[in-house]
């Protein structure tokens, strides 16, 4: 079945082309585009599903070779480069640059990932988009998103996966700006879309290398040759490091990392769903993808691990506390997406990618759940998004309630939910890493940010869906839109928004209650389609187009996270890692590298990253693993301090010194993150639920800390500040230089030109011409009797010269011999 | 072709009276007899014709060119002509320069003309000698292959019979183009001579022209 | 002495002169044909030129087509003598230069009496409206 794969990034590629080019045209009815859109990912899904299953788990599983679909034939030539100078061994490399597909343990967790989140939150967006006029668009774009998506995952090389980036950064613009007559959304596009090419720019500057160093931008050859590169430490900064750096900062791009995070809370701007699919799910684990997939290169370069650590561990911080003090749910979430993202990076730089990538698919699911549950409420509560007026909706919106909670609890990690064993894991790796110093450091920041997240998700849910029912209270605000909270907020009711949007935005007028009284009837009868509800206005459930993908979603978030139950459990599980090659750790091991044994992991048991404290072998190459002798796999756990040198203080270690079992060091660590989320919680219910007051009081006591934070850090004002202000004056500048400069150069240029055919015209027309009529004259006058008298009139003359003329050609024409007669 | 004995003299006869009407039909006063001067140096030409054996040409000459031509000639003398050079009011020679330029290059011409043809004669006899006797032996064998008159006293020639032979084969189309010119000549000379009257009757005229000239008239 | 011999030897030069100048005399020739053509072409020519009345000086015209008539004559009969084969061509000529003189003498006399009824004059010389 593996050898199907290429149709998987095909069929949306066409759902998408269909719905694009003819939905408008031969006026798609909203189910046929929703049908061919659905239709087009659930067989995407099923085609993912059955090739992953063949490749893992099938008669002639290939897993954990990587299967290449040129093994099969798929493969096209797309760009044959001919020779290439390398900087290594041979002078010249063929780069031969194919479009064929991989199907390995990487690519197919994100496949799946990607085909199935994102078929629940199709079928999710078929109904929230309801009456939207641009539905068909809004189909074609994500089905072109998802064709961007799975090229940049099931590519081969790194071409393909640039193609998929720059696919999902446009798609990405396009669908931001989907309500492209609001000036929020066209602004918003345009961040995303610039600040992700900030990131593109290193990216390409880090293929260019990739090319340059191993003459060949395929997986294969690239990995194969990496491996056996010297490995930078800290102080050695080499050919690696470089490329290491260009592609983080690429992942910095795509997956919002400091510093270029800005453009992900200003994303909200579009549909929910779309922050749902690509703001949550898919598109910004792109930087974690390709972070995972170089890991050869990245573990060869150890102060960049130290710097994605790093990175990450202050994103997470940075964004949790902002979230704190967002009032738009969607900025709540957006923010927390920031955060997480930070923690997987977390998990790369420390080296456990699988677990990386691990909290990639659990996040994936929890976070697709509350945007698509946010959704759900923002769509209930008739496009209201400011928290503060929502409450208590539970009542009214149980699916959606019940579902969220699952998110809830998953992203606060509390146990058995999918969001805490990936957390867990990669809080246990930072404090545990022998790859990086300052490991402890990293472990701490994710603490707190841990902490943070639950203290904030909890203040969501409070704020929405328990407490009293704000919406019958509080009047409703200028534009209560989507993304208009905010600049309520700041009192700019009255903004750029004045002209009607592409979509069934309703309006309200300021100090209008948003509960009984509501105005504007026609318009949303006429779209929305909501008929009775309209005066009363009492948040709805939503239709079952939307609470199934929820449902959907939540048994995901809630049981997801049993495929990557870690070795903390393994009393219970009786293995380290509990599933076989179902276990997402051992299913991941062989695109891992090991930097002990210099080679990829074999599937059974080794992990690169998890290096026990409790093992004295070291550099042991890998031993062949039964599946039972797993003390024998854990015994040959090569330390990576051999490799990384010295890391300085290992906090793990140091538990572990006073605790003397490493079994007991996980545990303690389990407890710290479990208690640390559970004071998030309370305190979450504290200031929101039991004590409200408090959150006004904390927030005076505190107000130079709020303040920050919910000015974002001014990032946005820095940035604005020292670049794109400063852009637009150069901009400007270069604009006068050339009006005034170039074009005064020009316009100089004719007046002298005119000038100068003036002065010609008249030197011209006064000396030439009077001297022509003066010499005409002066002719006329001297000549003109002379030849007069040639004109007699008198026949006779004209005879005369007539024989004169005659007279002389017979002489001409006797001339020798007339000569001749004088000669003799 | 020498000529000799009774040819001889009458070609001298012939020729020298050509030029001599020639000359008086430039010098006559009256029209009319300048005409007449005409015609009798044409028919002296037709004699000269005959002495060289171009017969059917010399009665071509007399008929058309005589009998024709000139007759024309004098009727429009008898239409315009007033009569006032005979009468001595006007004069007949131009102004003197013309007369004078005219007459120098005259001179001047045939000098070289004369010259011309007796030098480029001797060249030609040196190339063709043939002395008088031999020639006309040669004519008089020439002559005895032609069949004799009626009469018996002299010949008829077969100038005819080829000048018409080549005329209607040889230059059968000269012959078709000169008749559609004589056609051409009619018609124009019928045109030209027409009246006002004849003009207006046929509706030749414009009417500014007509306006002009009736009121003029 | 020297007189007496350069008067012998002119006597006898204008004996044989005056012998040449008889032969020729009796036994005219191509040349004297051709002589009489052109002192009737140049008769003609200066009465085109020196004569005030216009009908003259079409009858001028006409003596010289006549001379060259002549010229073609003489040619065609030494030809015809001298063996050429289309010696007859000069005849045939002449035809057709006759025919063209009465073509023109009939245009030429209408263009006269035109410009009789038009200005009432047949002096060459009072026709000059070509006069600047």
């Amino acid at each position: 079945m593996q050898k199907y794969i290429w149709l998987v990034p095909l069929l949306p590629l066409i759902g998408a082309a269909i719905n694009g080019l003819l939905g408008r045209k031969l006026r798609f009815s909203e189910q046929i585009i929703g049908g061919i859109a659905v239709g087009s990912v659930a067989l995407a899904f099923l085609i993912s599903v059955a090739a992953v299953y063949s490749y893992g788990f099938g008669g002639h599983a290939e897993w954990p070779r990587p299967y290449l679909t040129s093994q099969d034939g798929f493969s096209f030539s797309w760009i044959p480069g001919g020779a290439v100078s390398v900087n290594h061994g041979a002078q010249y490399a063929l780069l031969n640059i194919e479009w064929s597909y991989q199907l390995d343990p990487l690519s197919s967790i994100f496949m799946l990932i990607v085909t199935g989140v994102g078929l629940c939150i199709f079928v999710f967006a078929t109904g929230y988009m309801h009456g939207e006029t641009g539905f068909y668009r809004f189909f074609a774009y994500m089905g072109l998103f998802m064709f961007a998506m799975l090229v940049l995952v099931m590519g081969s090389n790194f071409l393909m996966m640039f193609v998929g980036w720059e696919g999902v950064g446009l798609c990405s613009y396009l669908l931001i700006g989907y309500y492209f007559d609001r000036q929020e959304a066209a602004n918003a596009s345009r961040k995303a879309f610039i600040t992700n090419r900030v990131g593109d720019f290193g990216f390409a500057l880090a293929i260019f290398g990739i090319i340059a160093t191993f003459g060949s931008a395929q997986y294969v050859n690239v990995f194969e040759q990496a491996k056996s590169y010297p490995i930078e430490l800290i102080g050695h900064w080499g050919v690696l490091s470089w490329i290491a750096l260009g592609l983080f900062i690429g992942a910095c791009g795509k997956s919002a990392q400091l510093p270029l995070h800005v453009w992900l809370p200003d994303a909200m701007a579009g549909p929910t769903p779309v922050s749902a699919l690509i703001h949550a799910a898919t598109m910004v684990t792109a930087g974690l993808y390709m972070v995972t997939r170089t890991n050869v290169i990245f573990q060869h370069s150890q102060t960049m691990l130290l710097v994605v650590a790093l990175v990450g561990a202050a994103t997470a911080i940075f964004a949790a506390t902002i979230g704190i003090t967002q009032n738009d749910i969607k900025k709540v979430l957006a923010y927390s997406t920031v955060s997480q993202l930070g923690f997987m990076f977390m998990a790369c730089g420390v080296g456990a990618f699988a677990i990386g990538i691990f909290h990639v698919m659990t996040h994936a699911f929890f976070k697709a759940l509350m945007f698509l549950g946010a959704g759900s409420v923002i769509h209930g509560m008739h496009h209201e998004q400011d928290m503060r007026r929502m409450g208590g909706l539970k009542k009214y919106m149980p699916y959606t309630y019940w579902t969220f909670m699952a998110g809830w609890l998953a992203i606060c990690g509390v146990i058995p939910f999918s969001g805490f064993w990936s957390k867990d894991e990669i809080l246990w790796n930072a404090a545990s890493t022998t790859h990086i110093p300052l490991g402890w450091v990293v472990w701490l920041v994710g603490t707190i940010a841990a902490t943070c997240t639950a203290f904030y998700m909890t203040r969501l849910m409070a704020l929405t869906f328990w407490g009293r029912e704000r919406f019958l209270e509080a009047p409703a605000g200028g534009e209560a839109d989507e993304a208009h909270a905010s600049a309520y907020d700041k009192g700019l009711a009255q903004h750029d928004a004045t002209f009607a949007s592409a979509g069934d935005r309703p309006r309200h007028e300021p100090g209008e209650h948003v509960g009984p009284v509501h105005e504007d009837v026609a318009h949303h009868v006429a779209t929305h389609g909501h008929g009775a509800h309209h005066g009363a206005h009492i948040p709805h459930e939503s239709p079952a187009s939307m609470w199934v993908p929820l449902a959907v979603l939540a048994v995901l978030a809630t049981l997801g996270g049993l495929v990557g139950i870690g070795p903390a459990f393994r009393t219970l599980t009786g293995t380290q890692h509990p599933g076989g090659h179902l276990n997402i750790v051992t299913w991941l091991n062989p695109i891992i590298w090991n930097p002990v044994t210099r080679e990829f992991n074999t599937p059974d048991g080794h992990e690169a990253a998890a290096a026990t404290t409790e093992t004295a072998h070291a550099e042991t190459a890998a031993p062949p693993v039964v599946e039972g002798a797993e003390g024998a796999a854990e015994a040959a756990h090569g330390s990576a301090a051999a490799v990384y040198g010295e890391t300085g203080f290992n906090l793990a270690h140091a538990v572990e010194g006073s605790t003397h079992s490493e079994l007991a060091t996980e545990w303690i660590f389990i407890i710290i993150s479990l208690v640390v989320a559970g004071i998030g919680m309370l305190l979450g219910g504290l200031f929101y639920i039991w004590r409200p007051a408090l959150a006004g009081i904390w927030s005076q006591r505190l107000r130079p800390l709020y303040v920050a934070s919910y000015n974002k850090y001014w990032v946005d004002e820095f940035y604005g500040l020292t670049v794109t202000r400063r852009t637009m004056d150069l901009a400007r500048a270069v604009f006068r230089f050339d009006s005034g400069i170039v074009d005064g150069i020009v316009n100089g240029l004719a007046w002298l030109s005119r000038l100068f055919s003036r002065i010609v015209g008249g030197f011209d027309k006064y000396f030439v011409d009077g001297l022509v009529n003066t010499i005409a004259a002066f002719i006329m006058r001297l000549m003109s009797p002379l030849f007069r008298a040639a004109q007699t009139g008198f026949t006779q003359n004209y005879a005369l010269v007539m024989v004169l003329g005659l007279m002389v050609a017979v002489a001409v024409f006797f001339a020798r011999d007339i000569l001749a007669v004088f000669q003799r | 072709m020498t000529l000799s004995g009774y040819e001889a003299l009458f070609f001298w006869i012939f020729g020298l009276a050509a030029i001599f009407a020639g000359l008086l039909t430039v010098m006559a006063r009256n029209a009319v007899h300048s005409a007449l001067f005409l015609i009798s140096s044409l028919i002296s030409v037709a004699a000269l014709f005959i002495l060289a054996r171009a017969e059917f040409i010399a009665g071509v000459q007399i008929l058309v060119y005589v009998g024709g031509v000139m007759v024309l000639f004098l009727f429009v003398i008898m239409l315009v002509n007033v009569g006032a050079e005979e009468r001595g009011t006007e004069e007949i020679f131009n102004n003197q320069r013309q007369v004078t330029a005219s007459l120098i290059f005259c001179l001047l011409l045939v000098g070289g003309m004369l010259y011309s043809i007796n030098t480029g004669y001797r060249g030609l006899q040196a190339r063709y000698p043939a002395t008088p006797d031999v020639v006309a032996a040669q004519e008089s064998i020439r002559d005895q292959a032609h069949a004799p008159s009626a009469t018996g006293s002299s010949r008829i020639t077969k100038d005819t019979e080829s000048v018409g032979s080549s005329l209607y084969r040889y230059a059968s189309l000269p012959f078709e183009i000169a008749s559609i010119l004589l056609l051409v000549a009619i018609i124009g000379s019928v045109m030209l001579a027409r009246t006002l009257k004849q003009e207006a009757s046929a509706d030749d005229l414009d009417p500014d022209t007509l306006e002009t000239r009736i009121n003029a008239d | 002495m020297l007189s007496f011999f350069n008067v012998i030897f002119l006597l006898q030069e204008a004996e044989t002169r005056f012998d040449m100048m008889k032969r020729a005399a009796v036994n005219p020739d191509l040349s004297k044909f051709l002589v009489i053509g052109a002192l009737l072409f140049i008769i003609g020519v200066a009465g085109v030129l020196t004569r005030r009345n216009i009908i003259v000086i079409f009858m001028s015209i006409e003596l010289i087509l006549n001379a060259a008539n002549l010229n073609f004559i003489a040619f065609s009969r030494y030809l015809s003598e001298m063996g050429s084969v289309n010696a007859v061509a000069g005849q045939i000529f002449t035809v057709f230069i006759i025919v063209v003189a009465a073509a023109e003498a009939a245009i030429g006399l209408g263009i006269v009496i035109a410009l009789y009824r038009n200005k009432e004059t047949i002096w060459v010389d009072e026709i000059d409206l070509l006069k600047w």
